[in-house]
């Protein structure tokens, strides 16, 4: 049986693809950021984030009555942590919530170098959700006043929870891999489109770039799906696995909130990946990074919105 | 080695090792070409190594028996486990090529694991001690993730045998 077994495999292994495609994808990707490849398709854990910070607050309201005289708010930044089922943090987003409930978010990408003895993001949250918000702190110069975490593998089931996303493609594509094809323009996704468009690399003008892109967009209009309807479902579907810090008081939090939140997405630049101690990473300079955050949270960045590819 | 030395060498290589425990040609493609590019961010490292080639397999194989690709994987079985309950029952059991096709697909529907080490085992030629290096596990585990395999496989080829002996 042995000898059936390795012919068998030997066949499966024949029907690779051909290596030179391979290659020019690799050169191709060579003169690009590798910032894409960091983000994977780990990074709609973010919108996964998202809702379980603006859930369980709109769901509080709808058991209250309307806050007639709802008190005065401050603006709050919040850290949005999507973690994999080893709690380790797959994306972070700095996010500030402004009175109006609106949100400027900035992508932080897992592998910058961060933490007191230079780790990176990814194991801090595990290790003490306290050693991340103050690397967080440290790089962007930006105080983080609450945190919420939730596990990326509920992504699914909430993205379902809403009944569709809206977002615009800027051309008609095809995923070799999926099999899955959207039309250009303005569309609706649900239940299992949501997957293959998050996860899409391939057939992308900038690959993983393109991959991020989506992500962003997805979270954007996701968070504008949010409403009194569907957040008790969305919350049933994160609650087990959300955490947030003791100190944080939702119910305050949430008199933000009097519409659909409007969210702006940027990632953090990070610059040319680097190996320290065998690691690989990002160690982005310091002073542009708070510069960045700066910029984006004062409202003078430029948003990314429009179609994606 | 530099990097561009070692994909020339073993592209084909890793390409049909990823496809053969894949079962899937572009999920392979995916993930070779992620491995290989954050492989490139630290060859350095890697370069330097007695076995970079097994480091980079462990790579591969790692990406894809992580959460990543639980759900594709299962498509793929369920994809694949659909052909096998058709294809086996029309073959000739003289059919070299059926038997070959009928034993792919038992092999595309174990698990994930146990299907690594099998064609680590039997493509690769990997002994138990770099099974495991590239698993990351013991040994001990290597060796019982191949003894369930053959079971299975064993089982399903006298049913088939059985089967088809009845027909004949």
């Amino acid at each position: 049986m042995n000898d059936l077994i390795r012919q068998a495999i030997a066949a499966e292994a024949e029907e690779r693809v051909d290596s030179r495609t391979v290659l020019a994808n690799l050169h191709k990707a060579k003169n690009r950021k590798p910032m894409g490849l960091i983000f994977g398709v780990a990074t709609l854990t973010v919108a996964a984030a998202a809702a379980a910070v603006i859930i369980p607050t709109t769901l509080k309201k709808t058991e209250t009555a309307p806050l007639a005289n709802a008190p005065a708010q401050e603006a709050q930044n919040v850290l949005l942590i999507g973690t994999d089922d080893e709690r380790l943090t797959d994306a972070l987003l700095f996010a500030r919530f402004e009175a109006d409930g609106s949100a400027t978010m900035i992508s932080l990408p897992r592998d910058v170098y961060a933490g007191s003895s230079g780790e990176r993001f990814t194991g801090l949250f595990r290790e003490d959700p306290r050693k991340l918000t103050a690397a967080v702190e440290n790089l962007t110069g930006a105080k983080v006043d609450h945190y919420a975490a939730v596990q990326m593998s509920d992504f699914g089931r909430v993205a379902t929870a809403v009944g569709g996303v809206e977002v615009c493609l800027a051309n008609a594509v095809t995923d070799p891999r999926t099999g899955a094809s959207f039309p250009a323009g303005k569309q609706v996704l649900s239940g299992d489109q949501v997957l293959p468009f998050l996860r899409q690399r391939m057939n992308l003008p900038h690959g993983d770039l393109d991959r991020v892109k989506r992500q962003q967009a997805f979270l954007a209009s996701f968070a504008k799906k949010i409403t009194k309807d569907n957040a008790m479902e969305l919350f049933q579907q994160v609650s087990r696995s959300v955490e947030y810090d003791d100190g944080w008081d939702p119910l305050l939090f949430s008199a933000r909130f009097q519409g659909p939140v409007q969210v702006r997405t940027s990632t953090l630049p990070v610059g040319e990946a680097v190996v320290r101690n065998g690691v690989h990473g990002f160690a982005p300079d310091p002073a542009q990074a708070k510069k960045f955050v700066e910029e984006q949270l004062s409202g003078k960045g430029t948003a990314e919105t429009g179609c994606v590819n | 080695m530099g990097f561009d030395q070692f994909v020339t060498d073993r592209l084909d290589r890793l390409l049909g090792y990823a496809t053969a425990i894949t079962c899937d040609k572009h999920l392979a493609q995916d993930i070779v070409q992620n491995v290989l590019m954050r492989a490139q961010g630290k060859w350095e490292r890697i370069g330097a190594m007695d076995a970079p080639y097994l480091y980079v397999k462990r790579m591969v194989t790692n990406d894809y028996l992580s959460w990543r690709h639980r759900k594709a994987a299962r498509e793929i079985a369920v994809e694949r486990a659909e052909l096998a309950r058709h294809a086996p029952s029309m073959a000739d059991p003289a059919d070299a090529h059926a038997e070959r096709e009928a034993m792919r697909a038992r092999i595309a529907v174990l698990p994930r694991k146990q299907r690594a080490a099998l064609v680590l085992r039997f493509y690769e030629d990997c002994s138990d001690a770099e099974i495991a290096q590239v698993l990351g596990c013991a040994e001990s585990t290597v060796r019982s993730q191949l003894s369930r395999a053959l079971q299975t496989l064993r089982t399903h080829e006298l049913a088939r045998s059985a089967t088809l002996g009845v027909h004949s």
